[in-house]
């Protein structure tokens, strides 16, 4: 049973307050605004500020008026020595580290998908690096290739090995920060890559096992190409992630020695923050910007991913 | 029902937000460490004091540049003081991030600092140097000294390093017998900052310098600079593997764990030395002034010193704490609190001097008398950084150490706009 109202509350709902009317109106707008000023303030502003700021010349002195400087932060990349050799290293090291993470982490997903199928702890073991921030991952490698306390040369010591400096040194240097990333970044593949392989159809592998195709057979004529969009979007996110390099190599070896392991990434920190000069680092970063974009869109083409 | 408690939570979060300024009178940058550990020990005993709530603000060694330069250059007014490494001041006051203490000192009718500040440390808070006003007060005595096992020296030989000659025949006689795991000397030769920090001694010893007088020409590839570089890499050749990355944590726990003998380290490592939790080198390390090469050694100096910011939004109670701050009576506390002092009163003091574990202060005050200060220029990051990276090429056997100065003089003239 209801009990009715009285008829002044009931009128005082239907009207409510001005501003309470006001809010149920535009609530929608309300709802949705703090989400638009956070991307605004997040992604629009930062954007077109960068944008302004690489055609600027912008001094750490706040009394003295931005300059136009036209596009002399971007010919400036042309000569500027640091830079090139930021670029050789990212790229050095996005090639080396995605490729073996790739066939590291496809290897694995083959395995554990056709031999071990039933192992979740062993699955779960294996991703647990890519779950780790990844400063905590470079403090950790820190510690490894420590090299006087480091438990990677005292193995080495154990075994008669001669010790090695490991980050320390320029030859090994870059291959150390590889070996980190793919340690960290293989479960990323395997994950991909066995999800992949569980959605691929029975029906074409006993098609084929009756028509006697061997499994290399199998595996380069359907796995591979049935996995293709899974591979390419995998090795997508993790080139664009690896150009953006910055954390691993900022604890490990502060882009030494002798610069082998400068990235852009470090190298744009270094120009912004450390040199206050904001508009080179701009250019630099806009830079980064359109050659992710052009290799990106270039990548999407050739895999034939829209289709 | 459940949107008007959204909506007052959203409103309540706004305004916590909007008033957290207001929490604190002063706000004070300060890096991570024992520095800022004992700004933020003095900031809580100004507060029961004074009542003024003072807010300190703890960031990494970088992060206190990149922080305070941003506060700067936007005229944020985030910071009304800054805890600054001495090389920054120049980048700070010529950029106009700092306020002149000239009119504060003259309220307070006083010309200036008063003499009991060593004049070295004093000379830095002057921009120019030890010329122009005031834009800051000396707080931590940082200068480097020579850290050795006395006792394994005389082993090899040398009972007092005077000279880098006699640092270099007791560290190659003490690796030679240490089979890889023992090593005479150490140093900080990571890229950058490190490895300058630890080379400068050396070049200033050998009488080299980065500029001229009048900072109108770059001078480090000379005769000078050739000499300091040969013993440079003669001390390399003695020293750990994968020195070429190593920072102050790693010669410093080098140092304590026992695994080298000697190397250039800052006042505030003493304090870990002689801490049995944390060595086992407690009462074993002597302290000594930087060895002579060709000229009598000098330590780089590398206060802390307190400025205020010019957007700062409270300028004279900032100006009072630093005051308060660098008085004899709270320079004495943040002595005992593990920071090297400023004023001579406090370094001999015998209240402390009588004390084990400021056993080093007499060598400190001498060394930050005959302290060299890093060049003052406006672009010294960038400075550190270009000849940071030669050092470390020549470290890293990827240059010779001709190419390494060679290489070194043209990217410093580029950057000072010298040639």
């Amino acid at each position: 049973m209801t009990r009715a109202l009285p008829t002044s509350t009931l009128s005082h709902r239907a009207r409510g307050s001005g501003l309470e009317q006001w809010v149920e109106r535009h609530l929608r707008i309300l709802m949705l605004a703090p989400a638009m000023l956070v991307l605004l303030a997040l992604t629009i502003f930062p954007s077109a500020y960068m944008f302004v700021a690489a055609v600027t010349r912008i001094s750490p002195n706040p009394d003295l008026p931005w300059e136009f400087a036209g596009l002399q932060n971007f010919t400036r990349l042309l000569t500027d020595q640091q830079f090139h050799i930021g670029l050789r290293n990212t790229l050095v090291f996005t090639v080396s580290s995605v490729t073996i993470e790739f066939l590291l982490g496809l290897g694995l997903a083959l395995l554990l998908d056709r031999y071990v199928r039933k192992l979740n702890v062993l699955k779960t073991l294996l991703m647990l690096p890519m779950m780790l921030p990844p400063v905590a991952v470079a403090i950790t490698w820190k510690l490894i290739y420590e090299p006087q306390f480091g438990i990677l040369n005292e193995l080495m010591f154990n075994l008669g090995l001669p010790p090695q400096a490991w980050a320390g040194d320029a030859r090994l240097a870059m291959l150390s920060l590889i070996i980190a990333d793919v340690w960290q970044w293989t479960p990323f593949m395997f994950l991909l890559m066995l999800a992949g392989l569980a959605s691929l159809p029975i029906e074409p592998y006993e098609a084929a096992a009756i028509d006697g195709a061997s499994a290399w057979r199998q595996f380069r004529d359907l796995t591979l190409p049935f996995l293709k969009p899974v591979i390419a979007i995998a090795l997508l996110l993790r080139i664009m992630d690896a150009l953006r390099l910055f954390d691993l190599v900022f604890i490990l070896t502060g882009g030494g020695p002798a610069d082998r392991t400068k990235t852009l990434s470090l190298y744009i920190y270094q120009v912004a923050y450390r040199f206050a000069d904001q508009s080179y680092a701009a250019a630099i970063s806009l830079f980064v910007l359109f050659a992710t974009v052009a290799f990106s869109t270039w990548f999407i083409k050739r895999m034939r991913l829209a289709e | 029902m459940v949107r008007r408690p959204f909506l007052a939570m959203a409103f309540a979060l706004w305004s916590l937000a909007a008033i957290h300024p207001a929490w604190a009178d002063i706000t004070v940058l300060v890096p991570s460490g024992s520095e800022g550990d004992g700004l933020r020990a003095a900031a809580a005993d100004y507060a029961k004091l004074k009542g003024t709530k003072v807010e300190i603000v703890q960031a990494p060694y970088n992060n206190v540049f990149e922080q305070a330069a941003n506060a700067g250059q936007t005229k944020s007014g985030a910071f009304d003081i800054v805890l600054m490494d001495d090389p920054w001041i120049p980048f700070f006051a010529e950029n106009g991030h700092l306020e002149d203490l000239t009119p504060y000192f003259q309220k307070a009718g006083k010309d200036g600092p008063d003499d009991d500040f060593l004049s070295k440390s004093l000379a830095l808070c002057r921009n120019p140097y030890n010329s122009g006003p005031y834009i800051c007060l000396p707080y931590v005595g940082n200068a480097q000294m020579f850290f050795y096992d006395a006792a394994k020296f005389k082993e090899a030989g040398i009972e007092e390093p005077k000279t880098w000659d006699d640092v270099l025949k007791a560290a190659k006689a003490l690796t030679d017998k240490g089979g890889g795991r023992y090593f005479g000397y150490v140093f900080r030769g990571g890229q950058g900052n490190p490895v300058v920090a630890d080379f400068m001694p050396l070049f200033w010893s050998y009488g080299a310098n980065l500029f001229n007088e009048d900072r109108s020409k770059v001078t480090i590839d000379t005769p000078e600079g050739a000499q300091a570089m040969k013993m440079f890499m003669a001390l390399r050749d003695v020293s750990p593997k994968g020195v070429e990355s190593y920072n102050a944590n790693e010669v410093g726990q080098a140092l304590a764990a026992g695994t080298a003998a000697s190397s250039i380290n800052w006042p505030n490592w003493v304090a870990t030395f002689e801490d049995p939790t944390q060595s086992r080198m407690v009462g074993k390390i002597s302290y000594t002034g930087i060895p002579a090469g060709t000229n009598p050694g000098s330590s780089e100096i590398g206060h802390w010193t307190m400025g205020i910011m010019a957007a700062a939004k409270n300028k004279q109670e900032a100006f009072d704490f630093m005051q308060w701050a660098t008085s004899p009576e709270q320079i004495k506390v943040s002595a005992e609190r593990g920071n090297p002092p400023v004023r001579t009163s406090t370094f001999t003091d015998p209240d402390l001097t009588k004390q084990e574990k400021f056993r080093h202060y007499p060598v400190l005050m001498k060394a930050i008398q005959a302290s060299t200060p890093r060049p003052r220029h406006p672009k010294w990051p960038e400075i550190e950084n270009a000849f940071g990276i030669e050092l470390s090429k020549a470290v890293a056997g990827a240059e010779t150490p001709e190419e390494a100065l060679k290489n070194a003089q043209a990217a410093v003239e580029k950057i000072a706009g010298t040639k």
